[in-house]
């Protein structure tokens, strides 16, 4: 009886040992970093399974704040080990105003599209704006922004239900880099190649007519893209976002991805632009992220779950998992953004 | 003795344990973080040692039974304060917020106040438009029934006197606010958005006052606007979708007429009811957080929020549910909500000062101040600095609570009798004059609050009401000698709706003030945590 009882107690010991030396040993090896992301890779850095990958095999947790990517650049460094932006302007920016940063490195890309609801998508169609190949749609940017610029109303291309003209809802370029990349796209398109510093005299009055019109913007993506599924065809008929966006909505969301994907449209802008998500290392704790999230069942999971493109910009990717129609297995008319010098004109000029 | 020894070993041990249970974050359960809540939340659900701290509009309060189920369920305690939506703006600027989750009408409000980027995971709940709910009978007098209404069509209702409206006030809460830029929109004759310069335009100016003196009554908060009017004798009111239709329900099981919900179709706004975390550091809070985003995100939790009349889910209103919108009431369960679009923020922040110094319907307020010897001490230190966050402009500008250039305030201080008078008309030097009374007047004597009340109702009588929105405002805080008959001779005798808020503080009689409150059709704030914030609250109603 006495022995079983010491038996017992020395068991409670180790035991309770043990989960002291773990608890002890895990705290001390695994370090927190914190930094700005963009809105639109919260669901990925919130992932369990990619939280526990660079937990067990980096010993590294990446806590966050969210921030617009170009707003991340002034925001308060306090405390901040990186910055993960999701354009390369926003690097080159970074580098003009704080010189080279620690690290930084390319981790996924996604293209700009538009979304929008079957029934706007097919009167777009039935108007020339977009067109269908090989079940993949694609909307012809310069005759799009023509009519934005003309100021031709819903209801004149057939869809009274809508209040008010053509507009493509966006992020505020000034502050979030969804509604900064679909600036620097118009630029394009409304140069006629990719804008250069002598075009902007010509384009900036055009851009800023075309944005003043959007009245208020959102500052962040992701909370855009939650507006666009929520409130409906009638509060945003068609919006600027990331491919990413809804393939990670599907993947996440499969039950309700089957019921709502007959009204959802994903339009590929003729030639759209790529989102590339930089990874800013701000001091040495910071560098750690970049290994981390380069791991390749990170960058596996970037994918698959949450529609990053990972790998070479343009291989194709396997797209029949996500159950996505009209999701392109390549991106191949992709012009580059204008540089960091004329996308900041461009954002003064948005102010 | 082994055993004994053994025993104290493990004590030791067990203690260390809990020590380092305590110390190391995200073991223990944390109750709130450091900081101290400003006040006492207005409603608890459940009870449990995790704590999840929300500030939210008033129009989640009809929500509280399926969040109480959820506390329920996971033995966690839920408090809820109700703040108007821009009140929830202007905490987010602050340094320290002192909630867990935030969850305003509008994410309009979120993306304003949230310059420091401490909201997480926010994502709307439900959406719902603000809509006007007109008398049936009237709806189909002035022809708004089964058919395409724009804000014009309203406003010549209301210029043409045939419509009375209640609506909350823009400054204070997002109906008010978004029924508001709906209107100068439309008056701007529909422009893309408004603009600085439009601002300017003297005939918009005209035109917005004389619209918005179609006001007969205001509020604070949509909830109580809703309940205000359940129990007053009004045409018309501008609220979101899901309170007309649960006004209607009572309305109905009353016996009495429905409300008509008429949609302006070129001034629309959406409330998408956002709810956002606040990033206090907390582990723990943040998982219970989620926890709870995720219970009122399922698809069947989504559905009982639908049922309360709320527009849910992605795929619309569910068949089950459409006994709910009823089309009989105007509500159009299958309508596109197509809102017209806010202007950016500075221009936002711009017509909302000129709803509260110029637009807006002038107030007239009667505040009744209690000088009582009770009060001596911290009660009247309190009262004093309450009156100067009213009083002195730049405190009340932080709140969008300046007075307007025509309104007018009087000031009675009172104990026993009637102290005296005194009046500020405008938003200039008067005003802050009459600090200086509530500054130096001296305390003494006993309460007699119906005789300050039945003073201010004799002075009212003395205006043209129907250019203000009067009310008096009451604080006091000890049982009331007098008589409230003689308070109901004078009310009767002045033959106008002026509602009495009052204030409770110290020792006040609640039974006494509620009595005033439901007469007048008013309500009973409590200052007694925050005078302050209690004076603040009711400056937002009028």
């Amino acid at each position: 009886m006495k022995t079983k009882l010491i038996g017992l107690g020395l068991l409670a010991a180790v035991v309770i040992a043990a989960v002291i030396y773990a608890a002890v040993g895990r705290s001390r090896a695994v370090t927190e970093i914190n930094g700005y992301v963009g809105g639109e890779k919260i669901g990925f850095l919130e992932d369990q399974e990619v939280r526990e990958i660079i937990k067990d095999r980096y010993d590294l947790t990446i806590d966050y704040s969210k921030a617009g990517s170009i707003d991340m650049l002034t925001a308060d460094p306090e405390g901040r080990s990186f910055l993960f932006p999701s354009n390369s302007t926003a690097l080159e920016l970074y580098e003009q105003m704080n010189g080279d940063p620690v690290k930084s490195e390319i981790i996924f890309n996604t293209p700009i599209v538009l979304y929008t609801r079957s029934a706007v998508a097919e009167a777009l169609i039935a108007e020339g704006i977009a067109s269908e190949q090989d079940g993949v749609r694609h909307v012809d940017m310069e005759k799009l922004t023509e009519y934005i610029e003309a100021g031709k109303t819903w209801a004149e291309i057939g869809i009274p239900e809508l209040y008010g003209s053509i507009t493509v809802g966006t992020t505020d370029p000034t502050k979030s880099n969804s509604g900064n990349m679909f600036a620097g796209l118009l630029a394009n398109t409304l140069s006629g190649g990719v804008a250069g510093a002598e075009d902007l005299p010509e384009i900036l009055p055009r851009l800023q007519a075309i944005f003043t019109k959007l009245g208020y913007m959102e500052s962040s993506s992701s909370d855009l893209f939650d507006q666009f599924l929520k409130t409906g065809m009638g509060a945003k008929p068609l919006i600027a976002g990331y491919e990413s966006q809804l393939l990670e909505f599907a993947a996440e969301n499969p039950d309700t991805w089957e019921q709502i994907k007959g009204d959802i449209v994903m339009l590929y802008p003729t030639p759209t632009v790529w989102s590339s998500h930089v990874y800013i290392a701000l001091d040495e704790a910071g560098t750690a992220g970049i290994d981390a999230l380069l791991d390749e069942d990170v960058q596996r999971l970037a994918w698959e779950k949450h529609g990053f493109r990972t790998g070479l910009y343009d291989a194709p990717a396997d797209v029949e998992h996500f159950g996505v129609p009209g999701l392109a297995k390549e991106i191949t008319q992709v012009a580059p953004m204008p540089g960091a010098g004329v996308m900041e004109e461009i954002i003064k000029a948005l102010q | 003795m082994k055993i004994r020894k053994l025993g104290k070993r493990l004590t030791a041990l067990l203690l260390t344990a809990l020590l380092l249970a305590a110390v190391l974050p995200g073991c223990g359960f944390g109750g709130g973080s450091d900081v101290e809540a400003e006040r006492e939340a207005d409603t608890v659900l459940g009870s449990g040692s995790r704590v999840l701290r929300i500030i939210s509009g008033s129009e989640n309060k009809e929500l509280e039974p399926i969040i109480e189920e959820f506390a329920d369920e996971e033995g966690v305690r839920i408090e809820m304060t109700y703040q108007g939506s821009l009140d929830i703006m202007r905490l987010l600027e602050e340094d320290e917020i002192p909630y867990d989750a935030v969850w305003p009408a509008s994410s309009l409000w979120l993306s304003v106040g949230d310059t420091g980027h401490r909201i997480k995971h926010a994502e709307s709940v439900s959406v719902t438009p603000v809509v006007f709910g007109i008398r049936m009978s009237l709806a189909e007098e002035l022809g708004f029934t089964g058919r395409e209404v724009s804000v014009n069509d309203l406003l010549s209702a209301i210029r043409d006197g045939k419509l009375k409206f209640c609506m909350t006030s823009a400054t204070q809460s997002n109906s008010g606010a978004s029924a508001y830029i709906g209107f100068l929109y439309a008056l701007l004759g529909n422009p893309e958005v408004i603009t600085s310069e439009d601002l300017q335009d003297e005939e918009l100016k005209t035109q917005i006052r004389e619209l918005l003196s179609g006001v007969d009554r205001s509020s604070g908060s949509s909830d109580w606007l809703k309940d205000m009017f359940l129990e007053g004798d009004y045409d018309a009111m501008v609220n979101y979708e899901c309170l007309i239709i649960q006004a209607n329900e009572q309305l109905e099981a009353r016996g009495e007429e429905p409300l008509y919900t008429v949609y302006p179709y070129d001034g629309l706004s959406l409330a998408d009811s956002p709810l956002g975390y606040v990033d206090n550091g907390d582990d723990g809070i943040e998982e219970l957080f989620l926890e709870f985003q995720e219970y009122l995100l399922s698809g069947e939790t989504q559905n009982e929020i639908q049922r309360t009349g709320r527009r849910s889910g992605y795929t619309g209103i569910n068949e089950e549910n459409r006994d709910v919108f009823r089309e009989d009431w105007g509500v159009q369960p299958d309508r596109i909500l197509s809102p017209i679009k806010m202007p950016e923020a500075d221009v936002l922040l711009e017509c909302l000062n000129l709803y509260q110094t110029d637009f807006k319907k002038p107030s007239l307020n009667v505040y009744c101040l209690d000088y009582s010897s009770s009060m001596s001490g911290e009660g009247n230190e309190q009262l004093v600095e309450a009156m100067e966050q009213l009083l002195i402009q730049e405190n009340a500008e932080k709140n969008f609570l300046q007075a307007s250039e025509n309104e007018i305030n009087i000031l009675i201080p009172f104990n026993g009798e009637v102290i005296g008078v005194y009046r500020a008309e405008g938003s200039g030097s008067e005003l802050e004059e009459l600090y200086d009374v509530v500054k130096d007047q001296r305390v003494g004597g006993g309460t007699d609050m119906y005789a300050a009340a039945t003073e201010g109702l004799h002075l009212l009588a003395g205006y043209d009401l129907s250019r203000y929105t009067p009310a008096i405002i009451l604080l006091t805080d000890g049982q009331s000698g007098g008589y409230f008959q003689d308070f109901e001779d004078a009310y009767e005798a002045l033959g106008e709706e002026v509602p009495v808020f009052s204030i409770m503080f110290g020792d006040a009689d609640e039974y006494q003030l509620e009595e005033l409150a439901e007469y007048t059709n008013a309500r009973v704030f409590d200052g007694r945590e925050n005078l302050t914030e209690a004076f603040r609250s009711v400056k937002g109603y009028n």
